[in-house]
């Protein structure tokens, strides 16, 4: 629903609004910070979620405050009470509520480490089934494990999320792989049961993480990350204490060494969750970031608001503490006996010699805590493999020399693509290929463990049927295009009537990527299925 | 359509005995439901809609529409599965209604419904959630049974324990026994809701098959009295690259006999929503979704298969056999020989609504 994505997308600025002053200016928080809503929080639970969530005869809430979430997490619990609960709440009382519930039953860095994939709204993601209880058949079906996994209730309480389910959405048990079994009679006893277990309420991590210290974000930052489709960006982000949360300044240059500036601003939930939203380059972005217990590391995606299949990764070490170290490459390959100018992004780097190990030489152009640029040769001769790169006591992994490609590959191998526009309420989702050449491992073989990445590389893109049923349907005709940067362009949304049946767009595609190496000619496969619109886009999906 | 005086004359006339000889005078009517809360009435010889009825109080999607037994009435699942509507055919009044939820339980119609043959009892399949102040607590499913006498503000006078995930209730023609299929046939008592029978259908057991798997919501079975649906199963002896690993069939029960039939036909190469029986030739069936199809029922076979201009869910039949009718998804009604599967007709619903998944049901008048 709109509604919902828009709201996923204000999470990112929840509290933007709220100006009071927070303690923090550089110090480490307290085990519990003191937050200027958490009075306002108290006071709002009290007038709009007690008359219903009546008081346990233990004092606790019943409902409220059994239940462990993430930020989002609790922004959907919070829509729903307002859309078929009447809870009445205003965006301002939202945000009060989701910093404070999600700092007081939120999970730990380690809880929610497995799945923040979701939480990064990650475009390509195929979720490892859950064979125990059958849970990914059992509740995985309509939505993400991540949704589940990023809970944490006890049985009882699981239970009752579960009475929640059925009643709500009466045809779950009429779905496929719903219909096949007893499924309320397992969804209401074995189920919680297991994830009463699973993602029990108390947890060792939680009780550590609450009375732990957290981190204080504010500094200069070193960062850098990829790109699918445009390449690496680096640069540096100067974080500084703003109301309640943080102002961003980001000093970029993507990978052609053009610069990539801008200014946000972010919340941190639970003491590590990191959530901003930033013009960049003219364009609004969402973050959604996970700081390291230790506060010496962010790490995440940034996406765009509007479309958040479009995005970025991101790695950041803090200047002023983080040891040094090397985080990316403008370029992350080189040919032997080819030049380039390499921008090597990092902290630290203005300490020592730049090396790129034997046969490559290095010639500094400039050289900065956070930037080195430098011209590389590879000769002739050089050894082909991953080379560990050092500037100084600085050094990084992800580098490259091939004197022939082995294999490419297409990243993602397999993703989807949704229709959409044409008057209709939802926007098409693209999808971003990458044609990426290999080395083969000491096992000599292609497509296995041990290949080494060389890197994306420019290529030929085309697109053919997956299969018989895509030939006969000419999904390929219908189904959108694909452009010399392999980004493929869904086409419109709704019935056809050029095509048999006037189905809508949807096609399954294989995607060929062909890359030039040399005189050689290599080419690389991937599968792209681009479906029918999501018509409901929760935080959490 | 005539007018109702006239139309009432006629129909008195054929009741009166004087062209009783005469199987002509019934005529056959389609209903279909349309968004938003639209009841339709469609004249399938004329090719054309006859009226257009606008069911009362909320609701957007008419889901299960069951047909009182002298064609009178259609009894339509609206509300949002909270409540049934009993709309007139000829003036559109409503004549029943029964709303489900209050007192803190939310109670949805589950597609599964009928009427008894006499016309004078109403089984709704319901499944109910109780909305507790911070929990919901999920209740036992049910057949809800309404007197259609009460009329508008009908209570249930019974209320028959069933089990889940039923989908389709359908009524033996001497109303002795409710069939309920949902994992498996039941044979209903209709006064108790005992289960006297069961039938298996996910639990039918065969050496190298999985179960076979159904969802069926369209209940079409009021021109051969035989209720019949596509299964989908696999061979659990065949990888699952082999094209005969997958099968389609059909289960067919005859409402006459209780007589159950469950044959494979093909290979799965179609998707299929729902069939109905030639009432003329009770082996041939007619199943759709994005195509239309003849089965050989008896003898398991796929006789001929056609491409569909868009998808359409439902189907049904014409009295005599010799036009089949589809429906369902979007706005407009097919109409097919059932002998050569050749396109004969179209009856479009004026504004283009979309019929969603309401039935399709056949009255005669």
């Amino acid at each position: 629903m709109r509604r919902m994505r828009g709201l996923a997308s204000g999470l990112a600025l929840a509290g933007a609004l709220t100006t009071s002053g927070m303690a923090g200016g550089g110090a480490v928080w307290a085990a519990e910070p003191p937050r200027p809503d958490e009075g306002n929080a108290k006071a709002i639970i009290a007038e709009r979620c007690s008359t219903c969530h009546e008081r346990q005869a233990d004092g606790t809430l019943n409902r409220i405050d059994h239940v462990r979430k993430t930020p989002e997490g609790w922004t959907m619990t919070l829509f729903r009470m307002n859309q078929i609960h009447g809870a009445n709440l205003s965006a301002a009382d939202s945000r009060a509520l989701v910093a404070y519930l999600s700092s007081r039953q939120g999970l730990a860095p380690e809880e929610a480490a497995p799945f923040r994939y979701i939480l990064e709204r990650q475009p390509s993601m195929v979720e490892t089934p859950i064979a125990e209880g059958d849970l990914s058949v059992m509740c995985a079906r309509c939505h993400s494990a991540a949704r589940f996994g990023l809970q944490r209730r006890d049985a009882d309480e699981w239970r009752r999320l579960a009475n929640f389910h059925l009643g709500q959405f009466p045809t779950t048990e009429y779905s496929a792989l719903g219909r096949d079994r007893k499924w309320w009679e397992i969804a209401s006893t074995q189920t919680p049961e297991l994830l009463g277990q699973k993602f029990p309420m108390k947890t060792a991590e939680w009780a550590d993480w609450q009375k732990a210290a957290k981190p204080d974000l504010a500094g200069v930052w070193a960062i850098s990350g990829h790109r699918p489709g445009l390449g690496t960006y680096g640069g540096t982000a100067t974080v500084a204490p703003d109301g309640d949360g943080y102002s961003v300044r980001y000093d970029l240059t993507d990978a052609v060494g053009q610069p990539l500036t801008g200014t946000g601003r972010a919340l941190v939930y639970t003491g590590f969750e990191w959530r901003g939203a930033t013009t960049l380059g003219g364009k609004e972005l969402r973050e959604v970031f996970a700081a390291s217990k230790d506060g010496q590391t962010l790490a995440g995606r940034w996406f765009l608001a509007d479309h958040d299949e479009v995005g970025a990764s991101v790695t950041a070490v803090k200047t002023t503490t983080a040891p040094a170290t090397i985080l990316g490459f403008s370029q992350e390959h080189l040919k032997t006996g080819a030049s380039a100018r390499v921008t090597v992004w990092g902290s630290g780097l203005d300490g020592g010699p730049v090396d790129f190990g034997p046969g490559v030489t290095v010639k500094p152009v400039s050289q900065s805590a956070t930037a080195v640029v430098v011209e590389v040769a590879a000769a002739a001769n050089a050894a082909p493999g991953p080379r560990k790169v050092s500037v100084g006591k600085a050094t990084g992994m992800g580098f490259t020399v091939y004197a022939a490609l082995d294999s490419v590959a297409v990243e993602p191998a397999f993703t989807i693509a949704r229709v959409g526009g044409n008057g209709g309420t939802t926007a098409p989702v693209s999808a971003q290929f990458e044609a990426v050449g290999y080395l083969n491992g000491p096992d000599g073989k292609a497509g296995t463990e041990d290949d080494i990445r060389v890197g994306a590389l420019p290529a030929a893109w085309t697109l053919e049927p997956f299969n018989d049923a895509a030939k006969l349907m000419e999904d390929v005709k219908f189904a959108g295009t694909i452009a010399a940067s392999g980004l493929f362009a869904p086409a419109a949304a709704g019935p056809n009537p050029q095509r048999a049946f006037s189905t809508n767009n949807i096609g399954d595609l294989k995607v060929v990527a062909t890359v030039r190496d040399g005189a050689a000619s290599l080419t690389g496969e991937g599968r792209l299925i681009s479906t029918v619109q999501r018509w409901n886009d929760p935080p959490i999906r | 359509m005539k007018t109702p005086f006239i139309r009432g004359l006629f129909a008195a006339l054929c009741c009166a005995g004087l062209l009783a000889a005469v199987p002509t005078c019934a005529k056959e009517y389609l209903i279909t439901g349309v968004k938003p809360n639209g009841l339709v009435v469609i004249d399938p010889a004329a090719r054309k809609v006859e009226k257009s009825f606008k069911i009362p109080g909320a609701g957007v999607a008419p889901g299960t529409i069951v047909p009182s037994p002298d064609g009178k009435i259609a009894y339509v699942v609206t509300n949002h599965l909270e409540s049934v509507s009993g709309i007139d055919l000829e003036s559109g009044k409503e004549v029943f209604r029964a709303d489900f939820s209050g007192n803190n339980l939310r109670v949805k119609a589950m597609f599964a419904m009928d009427v008894s043959p006499d016309g004078k009892e109403l089984f709704v399949f319901q499944s109910p959630v109780r909305l507790l102040p911070s929990e919901y607590k999920v209740e036992d499913t049910r057949i809800a049974v309404y007197r259609t006498a009460d009329g508008v503000g009908a209570k249930p006078v019974r209320l028959l324990p069933a089990p889940r995930r039923l989908a389709v209730l359908a009524f033996a023609k001497d109303g002795g026994t409710l069939w309920a299929l949902g994992w498996d046939l039941y044979a209903l008592d209709p006064k108790t809701g005992a289960i006297r029978e069961t039938r298996q259908v996910l639990n039918w057991t065969r050496e190298n098959y999985g179960p076979p798997d159904i969802l069926d919501v369209w209940p079409q079975f009021e021109q051969a009295a035989v209720f019949s649906t596509p299964y989908f199963t696999s061979r659990t002896d065949l990888p699952p690259t082999d094209p005969s690993a997958f099968k389609t069939g059909v289960l067919t029960l005859d409402l006459a006999s209780g007589k159950l039939e469950m044959k494979d036909f093909e290979n799965t190469s179609a998707v299929i929503f729902s069939s109905v029986v030639n009432p003329k030739k009770r082996d041939e069936l007619f199943s759709v979704y994005t195509q239309l199809s003849k089965i050989d029922a008896a003898g398991g076979a796929l006789v001929k298969r056609v491409d569909l201009p868009h998808t359409y869910y439902s189907i049904n039949i014409a009295g005599d056999g010799k036009e089949v009718y589809v429906g369902g998804t979007a706005c407009d009604v097919g109409v097919y020989s059932t002998d050569t599967l050749d396109r004969l007709g179209q009856i479009e619903i004026a504004g283009c609504p979309d019929q969603g998944v309401a039935s399709l049901r056949m009255i005669r008048r």
